[in-house]
């Protein structure tokens, strides 16, 4: 088994020294990054400290020295952003500093993002998003979007003020086999569950998961109304997404 | 001199949390909050078991609002009398504290409608035999003003509709028609505002309506809305330059309000946050603001050092010059920012 000291990058050791605290999350990201080259580990630093120039340069130049898009993606974008989830959730970091993670990401993601696409590598997976019916609320919902980006789907983003049949007819039309709504307002919150009655209606509701969040929806809620899933924000949602698409952390 | 301040106190609000390890929460054979009652004497509101099942205890806090509320009108005798003197312990609370209005919302004490305007007409009922202070009916689906306004004793001092927008302009026919006091936000027909021009157009032809159906100018609140600094570093300015605009144009008599705590959401010392923001807002124009005047004492807000380094640090991210927060979040992570200013 792989141990901290096999880690090249210090930066890394240390993230994961000193803000990681459980077990299977310590051993999983000791056994990456142990095994991932030292420019990944760069690129997965310049993700976690936010650092869009240094990203989009060490993307580019492991691009240039024959580094494969995907192992980028996965050991470099995705694995920094792994060590940017877990301290998000433990109250480490805040709001603005994911977004500049993301951002960070995103900037790496711009030269990976064609390279795959060419070569017909699909998306994480495709994911449709919405403010359900009624609710004019997209601040959280845009959050999930750009940290669901980030993390390599393919988002198919519906707006505010979305009822059913809209929901619905991206769904189809996407292939998607994902569906995230949002609702920030208790008393729009019924329309998620309408939604998710639409999709039976229609005889779609096994062709599809169904994800939901916002400030006032708790897992009871999404549990009442037959949802798959609940994310308490966006770091959440994507991880959320991953578990319901079958798609490792 | 009038108040610097018209409070719309928003503590009466079932979203409002007490965290489990706030020194208020007690053991007393049982988990309780500890308050000043309206008498003066402490009291316990011990917490029913039936209120221990949900997420946001299971995540330690505690929805001290509704639990009064839920015990207020459908607990057991002496549950009825506990749940009732908490709300009362509030409202007094936020009289003292220099609140205008009360403002009422019970949108999350249940998802079903039948429920959610039973609380409310049970509520300004309530209120009105425990304070003289005016309500503010608070919701985000008109019929649970409705249910408010109409139990609503307009003998006493008038109340206000919180709130009308583009997407319900209709709850100006209702503010007529319950003779209350308006506020009236920057939402549009079709999405929230991108920056402080759409506010302004968004507030502007709902003024201009407002006007069209007899409000006088004192009568109308504008929520020019205020988004989390968090996410986007101009949405400081947007609200801020929205309410300078408001007030260039709208001249003295209306009323620029906003809730301004959310300011602050997702960023740690919230408190530092919204008290800048305040002194901000009230600066470009507010003379109103939907906040909690027992947490945000606005003769403190307006003393504050302005030289202040913590001041400057939350200046800086208000306006939109530390990108990221990232001056005010290494000076949070120093511990700087515990010190208070002035």
């Amino acid at each position: 088994m792989a141990e901290l000291a096999d880690i090249a990058n210090a930066t890394i050791r240390q993230e994961i020294a000193e803000y990681l605290d459980r077990p299977v999350e310590i051993e999983r990201n000791i056994a990456l990054f142990a095994r991932t080259r030292p420019l990944m580990q760069e690129i997965a630093v310049a993700v976690i400290e936010g650092d869009q120039v240094a990203c989009d340069r060490l993307t580019r130049q492991a691009l240039e020295e024959g580094v494969h898009a995907l192992e980028i993606m996965d050991d470099g974008l995705i694995g920094g952003m792994g060590i940017v989830g877990i301290k998000f959730r433990e109250n480490f970091i805040f709001v603005p500093e994911v977004l500049a993670c993301a951002r960070s990401m995103k900037a790496g993601m711009a030269h990976i993002e064609p390279i795959l696409s060419a070569a017909g590598v699909e998306p994480v997976g495709t994911v449709v998003m919405g403010t359900v019916k009624g609710d004019l609320h997209d601040i959280g919902k845009n959050l999930c979007i750009m940290m669901l980006r980030g993390a390599g789907f393919s988002v198919i983003d519906l707006g505010v003020d979305t009822a059913p049949d809209q929901f619905i007819a991206a769904v189809e039309e996407h292939g998607a086999p994902l569906l995230g709504m949002s609702a920030l307002l208790t008393t729009t919150m019924p329309n998620m569950g309408r939604t998710i009655e639409a999709f039976i209606d229609a005889g779609l509701r096994d062709d599809v998961k169904i994800m939901v969040g916002g400030a006032p929806v708790t897992q009871e809620f999404a549990d009442d109304m037959g949802a798959d899933g609940y994310g308490k924000d966006a770091l959440a949602c994507v991880a959320l997404a991953k578990q319901l698409l079958g798609v490792a952390a | 001199m009038s108040a610097p301040l018209i409070i719309i106190g928003e503590n009466i609000h079932c979203t409002r949390v007490v965290p489990r390890k706030s020194k208020r929460v007690i053991d007393a054979g049982g988990e309780a909050i500890r308050y000043l009652a309206a008498s003066g004497e402490d009291h316990l509101l011990r917490i029913p078991e039936a209120a221990k099942s949900g997420q946001e205890y299971r995540e330690g806090r505690i929805k001290h609002v509704m639990i009064a509320l839920d015990m207020a009108m459908a607990g057991s005798e002496p549950e009825r009398a506990a749940g009732r003197t908490y709300i009362a312990a509030l409202a007094a609370a936020q009289e003292r504290a220099g609140a205008a209005f009360l403002d009422l919302n019970v949108d999350e004490i249940s998802f079903k409608l039948e429920r959610q305007t039973a609380a409310m007409a049970w509520l300004v009922r309530a209120l009105q035999e425990m304070t003289t202070l005016p309500l503010s009916v608070d919701s985000s689906n008109v019929d649970i003003i409705r249910a408010g306004l109409a139990v609503y004793d307009a003998a006493r001092a008038r109340p206000l509709l919180n709130s009308a927008s583009l997407e319900r302009s209709d709850a100006i026919y209702m503010a007529r028609e319950f003779n209350a006091r308006l506020v009236v936000t920057a939402a549009g027909e079709k999405g929230m505002p991108a920056d402080a021009a759409e506010r302004l157009a968004n507030a502007g032809r709902l003024i201009e309506l407002a006007a069209r159906k007899g409000f006088a100018e004192n009568d109308i609140f504008i929520d020019p809305l205020i988004f989390p600094i968090s996410v986007d570093a101009a949405y400081g300015r947007h609200s801020l330059d929205a309410i300078r605009g408001l007030r260039a144009r709208f001249g003295p008599s209306v009323h620029i309000t906003g809730g301004m705590s959310n300011v602050s959401f997702g960023i740690p010392s919230r408190k530092l946050i919204n008290d800048v923001f305040l002194v901000l807002a009230i600066e470009a124009g507010a003379d109103s603001g939907i906040i909690d005047p027992v947490a945000a004492r606005v003769e403190d807000v307006l003393a504050l050092d302005r030289s202040a380094p913590t001041y400057r640090l939350a200046e800086d991210v208000l306006l939109g010059r530390d990108e990221h927060c990232r001056a005010y979040l290494r000076a949070w992570r120093k511990g700087e920012l515990t010190v208070a200013v002035g």
